[in-house]
């Protein structure tokens, strides 16, 4: 009997066509958000990563190391001290700092000084890494390229290495400049003498730690990764959550298309049902095809939305990065949709009086 | 299965706009297979509803339907579905094919639905268009075929498990005379194969083709005959909603209320009939049974006269005929 169904797609295709599509779309768009949000949180967690720290010392009312640290007044002295805890093999200052360049173009970088060889130095795609001052290295979404120069409001820094995926905070991507220069650059405006005590003492937002601080140092705190993590986060949380919720709107909407593609289906065959029924056909046959249409147009429109954000992916100006599980998931949960969806038309079906075919034309 | 057919005071009853209409009351009636019965009866007079409940599709408010051994109100389930495929064979005024499936494919739904395989089912439905002479458009949806043959593809539909009581509905109701022709001479043949086709049609000249008839709606009698004279005591019935009635009557003394009963039994008055008025003439002319109740209020004195009195006592016109198609 399921062939039934079939041809009645076949008789009905362009309403067909037109609810895949427009569902398709629908589950595109879905997918895409799935990925917006995805590359949020991968960026971030990328970002920390980089650091290759285990732990990170910050002050006491830090919440963080990226956005909400009070910076480190002393940092040269504090990880000269850190460094001397017998389990930690390694620790460097850090200073993190957002900053807008305005040549050759409008662009918001988030600026990172790391110890040139030392803790947070990141692992380059292509060139090399930073050896010393008047060098950076930039992420590949900054569009530069190695040996070109970055005019910093005036510090000029050369690209020698370039990394890959190193953004946060909504695609902002990174840069790594020499300690040193993050200290010329944070302060612009010093004093002399404000800018020579800076650099003896250095400021820093973090000390990056490789092991394990066993003695913590008074008015510090240490924080483990996924604290660091967490608070990355949190600026983005509210659009996270917007955009999940939103996603839950796009398979309602997406549901509703399916729902009612099927339910006037449904409306338009209940002389077909009726006859169905009065000449034996169980409800059940009945409620078996419709729930192969719902089927076949949620699946057909989960192969519209693969290629409809394959086709709209590179398109966006914001980093996509849709999770392998959500290629995965998107058949079966439209297909779930789908078959949500259809139960008004199968209502509509296993309700119907068969006595509505002896009606006249 | 034998496939004779027994019905015992059967009742209809339903509700229309919130009063009881009941079509049918008390029919008993015998049929045997490899005749052709024809239900006869103008619009509204229950000719569809008797067949629905033959085709076990609608349940009667009382009385007993049997075809051979299986009393066909008391089928339930499993059973219902397997009277309606295997039983009964049914084909519907407006042919109500599937316009999405081939004529092939509407002949097979039926097999298919009761798990024929799918060669089987083609092969059988291949073989039953041919034999509606219908072997060259097995391809074609109903939409590209005639009226007349979308009806022939239906009775092949019908035919799809052989069974043994073939229900139609106004057969000829969507076809001009070319057509009817044939849809008429193969009813014709089904029933001289043994089974039992039950027609239900409003149109009298499929009378010859009947070994018996079902007047649903009794005729009016339009013979001359006295006014007869009823005298009626506060609150005596004249008569009752639902009864079928050949008298008009005038109100020569007293008052008539005309109530009618709604669904929940109780009554709303219609109309109250004064000395010198007529009422009740609607049924007798029409064929319908009375819509509501005359009782007297009052101690009453009515007279009733045929059709054809009436017309005359009251000067109403007969239709004239402009044309007919025999001259």
């Amino acid at each position: 009997m399921l062939f039934v169904s079939l041809r009645d797609l076949q008789w009905r295709l362009r309403r067909f066509i037109i609810g895949v599509l427009a569902t398709g779309l629908v589950f595109a768009i879905a997918l895409l958000i799935s990925g917006i949000n995805s590359s949020f949180q991968n960026e971030a967690a990328r970002s920390v990563k980089a650091f290759r720290a285990d732990q990170w010392v910050v002050t006491k009312d830090s919440l963080g190391a990226f956005n909400t640290a009070t910076p480190i007044s002393d940092a040269v002295a504090v990880a000269k001290t850190i460094r001397s805890d017998p389990g930690v093999k390694a620790a460097d200052p850090v200073l993190i700092f957002p900053f807008t360049v305005t040549k050759p173009a409008l662009k918001d970088l988030n600026v990172i000084g790391v110890v040139p060889g030392g803790v947070g130095a990141p692992v380059v795609k292509d060139g090399r890494e930073i050896r010393a001052s008047g060098e950076a290295v930039v992420d590949r979404s900054v569009g530069m390229k190695i040996g070109s120069t970055l005019n910093l409001h005036g510090l000029l820094v050369k690209v020698v290495g370039r990394t890959s995926g190193l953004s946060y905070n909504a695609g902002t991507p990174a840069i790594f400049i020499s300690f040193d220069d993050s200290q010329h650059l944070f302060f612009p405006n010093s004093k002399e003498g404000d800018l020579a005590r800076a650099f003896a003492k250095g400021e820093a937002s973090a000390i990056v730690v490789r092991g394990k601080v066993t003695k913590v140092v008074s008015d510090f705190r240490v924080m483990e990764n996924p604290a660091i993590l967490s608070d990355l986060r949190r600026p983005l949380k509210k659009a996270t959550s917007t955009i999940g919720f939103l996603r839950i709107l796009l398979w309602v909407i997406a549901a509703g298309i399916i729902g009612s593609v099927l339910y006037l289906q449904a409306i338009e065959r209940t002389r077909d049902f009726a006859v169905f029924k009065a000449t034996g056909v169980s409800s059940r046959t009945l409620l078996v095809g419709i729930t192969l249409q719902a089927i076949l147009l949620a699946a057909g429109a989960a192969i519209a939305a693969l290629i409809i954000a394959w086709l709209l992916g590179p398109t966006m100006t914001l980093n996509i990065e849709v999770p392998p599980s959500a290629y995965l998931a998107l058949p079966l949960v439209a297909i779930a949709v789908g078959l949500i969806a259809s139960l008004f038309g199968l209502r509509r079906a296993v309700t119907v009086d068969p006595a509505v075919a002896f009606g006249g034309a | 299965m034998a496939t004779d057919l027994a019905i015992r005071d059967l009742v209809i009853e339903y509700s229309s706009g919130g009063y009881p209409v009941r079509p049918i009351d008390g029919l008993s009636l015998d049929a045997e297979s490899g005749q052709l019965v024809l239900l006869l009866g103008a619009s509204g007079c229950g000719k569809t509803t008797l067949l629905s409940i033959l085709a076990a599709i609608l349940t009667p408010t009382s009385g007993s339907v049997k075809i051979g051994e299986t009393e066909v109100t008391e089928l339930k389930g499993s059973a219902l579905t397997k009277y309606r495929r295997y039983s009964v064979g049914i084909v519907f005024q407006a042919f109500n094919l599937v316009p999405s499936l081939s004529a092939l494919e509407n002949v097979m739904v039926p097999m298919r639905a009761a798990g024929v395989g799918r060669r089987e089912s083609k092969e059988r439905a291949a073989g039953l268009l041919e034999r509606v002479d219908l072997g060259n458009r097995v391809g074609h949806r109903p939409g590209g075929m005639s009226g007349g043959q979308q009806q022939r593809v239906a009775i092949a539909r019908s035919l799809a498990h052989d069974p043994p009581v073939i229900l139609a509905d106004e057969p000829t109701a969507h076809l001009d005379y070319i057509q009817v022709e044939g849809v008429l001479k193969l009813v014709r043949e089904l029933a001289d194969d043994g089974r039992l086709v039950i027609i239900a049609t409003h149109d009298d000249r499929l009378i010859p083709l009947a070994d018996s008839v079902v007047n649903l709606t009794p005729r009016t009698d339009t013979a001359p005959r006295e006014p007869e004279v009823v005298r009626l005591e506060n609150g005596q019935v004249l008569f009752r909603q639902a009864d079928h009635g050949d008298l008009v009557y005038t109100v020569d003394e007293g008052q008539i209320e005309i109530v009618r009963t709604r669904d929940d039994g109780t009554e709303e008055r219609v109309a109250l009939i004064e000395t010198g008025n007529y009422f009740g003439e609607l049924a007798p002319m029409f064929g319908l049974q009375r819509s509501a109740t005359a009782r007297a209020n009052g101690a009453t004195v009515v007279t009733g006269y045929g059709l054809r009195d009436f017309r005359d006592k009251f000067h109403l016109n007969t239709p004239k005929v402009l044309a007919d198609a025999a001259d």
